[in-house]
């Protein structure tokens, strides 16, 4: 099951980079997408995809980590379709709007740089432990050390949130469940009811989260955690395959600018 | 050696006396069993050995270390790990190895020595395969063994477990409590709390706690000897014992201070040899 946090445990060529060039080329993969041209981005989104693949990550994960962002694909693509001039395909009796082939057009990229910006984001992040991911932030925020900005305890932040939203779920699933067994039927409730019932689970999630977090803050104590600078688990050193992957990439990225030029 | 000395504890704001006069000496190495009815101070005593709470008024010190002065209290923590009863609850990390990292993290110490740690505490409790697991991913039983792991990363001399089986099947309970006698015979203190008398009965020592007192305090044999005592404060003996009871009662003179199996089945096939003579 895909959730926030979640990896893939390796061996895979990605798996075994550092996390700082991998967060580093998520980061300029991503303006790449938003800059190149319409048709470049769709080789980069099959290259993405056909990575992803070859990296352990499977169909299935993919839909699961797309299918939160389902209502929103589907409302770009629609935007762009209705709202966009151009010579018309056929119209929409009664309302007025007509379907033309820019729209269609426009909608299908945008999608579909959407869709790539979501796949690199899904390779970062199955292929990255938490703690690596932290690591290698930590590493580019380095500089705000100077403005003692609490880079560990940032660093500790983004840990406890990543480890409470799995929890945060469970407690959700197990509120509705002792709703359910107590003869809560919401389907076949009215909206009064059902509002009133989400306010008692979210105040019945809140008031667990809010016991948990203390626990949990308890046990961080009882392993002596205080504020402050930590070492880590994770060491950052660049290896040859790290290398070799920025000059594969940087190759591949030539390519890509040269032939956005040439198609622009 | 920990010791407390007339230790009182109020939890405020709610004015509950949860410790009234609580003097304990536990010697390093023990394997001690902490019971008592439900709100008897089990949870808040093990909290004071770690300085997780402080005593309004008396005494607690660590290895020599007093539990209120801030300046020994990494030394305190890393002298007493604490295992919490539900362990969702009590880890941090996302893989079991970044948990497992977590006390050494706190501790500063060098990438090195934190892997060579986590490795030499995954191998203890025999979870090394599980290093790189999602914690989501782990069974109930796993979680305790993970949650055990992470305190023995910091090497501690003594383990509080909050009733380290509750929630758990028999064989992640059996697996769990062959781990903590393990320690035990590695020379680790373990302080159990428990409600399962046939646990506290595998131990040296049992500590009865009640209405934030020590109402009781001797060897399971001795503890499980004193039945009226323990009725009258609502705690039950192991079921082994209560069956040489019913058989004296019955009218075979069993041995009724048994506390474990291989001794109850050796006094039962005695008994059955006897009455055939």
């Amino acid at each position: 099951m895909y959730h926030t946090g979640s990896f893939i445990n390796g061996p895979s060529l990605i798996y075994n980079l550092d996390p700082r060039i991998k967060l580093a080329v998520t980061i300029c993969l991503s303006i790449f997408i938003l800059w190149l041209k319409p048709l470049i981005v769709v080789i980069v989104g099959i290259a993405l995809f056909c990575a992803a693949l070859a990296n352990g990550i499977t169909l299935r994960t993919i839909g699961q980590a797309i299918k939160p962002l389902l209502f929103f694909i589907v409302l770009i693509f629609l935007v762009h379709l209705l709202f966009n001039e151009g010579e018309a395909l056929f119209n929409i009796p009664y309302i007025g709007i007509s379907i033309s082939y820019t729209g269609l057009q426009h909608g299908f990229f945008v999608v579909w740089r959407f869709l790539c910006l979501i796949m690199a984001a899904i390779l970062l992040t199955l292929t990255t432990t938490p703690s690596q991911m932290i690591a290698a932030i930590k590493y580019f925020l380095r500089p705000l050390k100077l403005l003692r900005v609490p880079i560990d305890d940032i660093a500790v932040m983004i840990m406890l949130a990543l480890r409470l939203m799995p929890i945060l779920l469970t407690e959700k699933e197990r509120v509705e469940i002792a709703q359910k067994a107590r003869g809560y039927n919401l389907r076949q409730s009215g909206y009064i009811i059902r509002i009133k019932a989400f306010f008692s689970l979210i105040l019945t999630v809140l008031t667990g989260i809010f016991r948990r977090a203390n626990e949990l803050a308890l046990a961080m104590e009882a392993r002596n955690y205080q504020r402050g600078e930590r070492t880590s688990l994770v060491e950052l050193k660049l290896k040859s395959s790290d290398y070799v992957f920025i000059t594969f990439l940087s190759f591949f990225f030539v390519i890509f600018v040269a032939l956005n030029s040439h198609f622009g | 050696m920990i010791t407390l000395e007339n230790v009182y504890y109020k939890y405020e704001p709610e004015g509950i006396d949860a410790l009234r006069g609580v003097s304990l000496q536990i010697r390093e190495g023990e394997h001690l069993a902490l019971i008592g009815p439900n709100g008897c101070g089990k949870t808040t005593l093990i909290r004071h050995l770690n300085s997780l709470l402080l005593p309004a008024s008396g005494k607690v010190t660590i290895g020599g270390f007093d539990t209120k002065d801030a300046g020994h209290q990494a030394d305190i923590r890393s002298l007493v790990g604490m295992v919490f009863q539900n362990p969702d609850n009590q880890i941090v990390g996302m893989t079991v190895e970044e948990d497992v990292a977590f006390g050494p993290e706190n501790l500063r110490l060098p990438t090195v020595e934190i892997k060579k740690r986590v490795a030499g505490a995954l191998a203890r409790v025999g979870i090394s395969g599980l290093a790189c697991r999602n914690i989501e991913n782990l069974s109930g039983g796993e979680k305790r063994l993970v949650a055990i792991a992470g305190v023995l990363a910091m090497q501690p001399r003594y383990i509080a477990l909050d009733e380290p089986t509750a929630f758990l099947d028999p064989a992640a309970a059996k697996r769990v409590l062959d781990i903590v006698d393990k320690l035990h015979s590695e020379g680790v203190g373990i302080i159990h709390i428990t409600h399962n008398m046939a646990e506290a009965s595998l131990t040296q020592r049992i500590v009865v706690m009640n209405e934030g007192r020590i109402y009781l305090d001797g060897t399971p044999q001795e503890i499980f000897g004193k039945i009226g005592l323990l009725q009258k404060i609502g705690m039950q003996l192991p079921q082994i014992t209560e069956l040489l009871i019913k058989l004296e009662e019955s009218g075979f003179p069993a041995r009724t201070d048994i506390v474990n199996m291989e001794d109850a089945l050796e006094e039962i096939l005695f008994l059955i040899r006897k009455n055939k003579d």
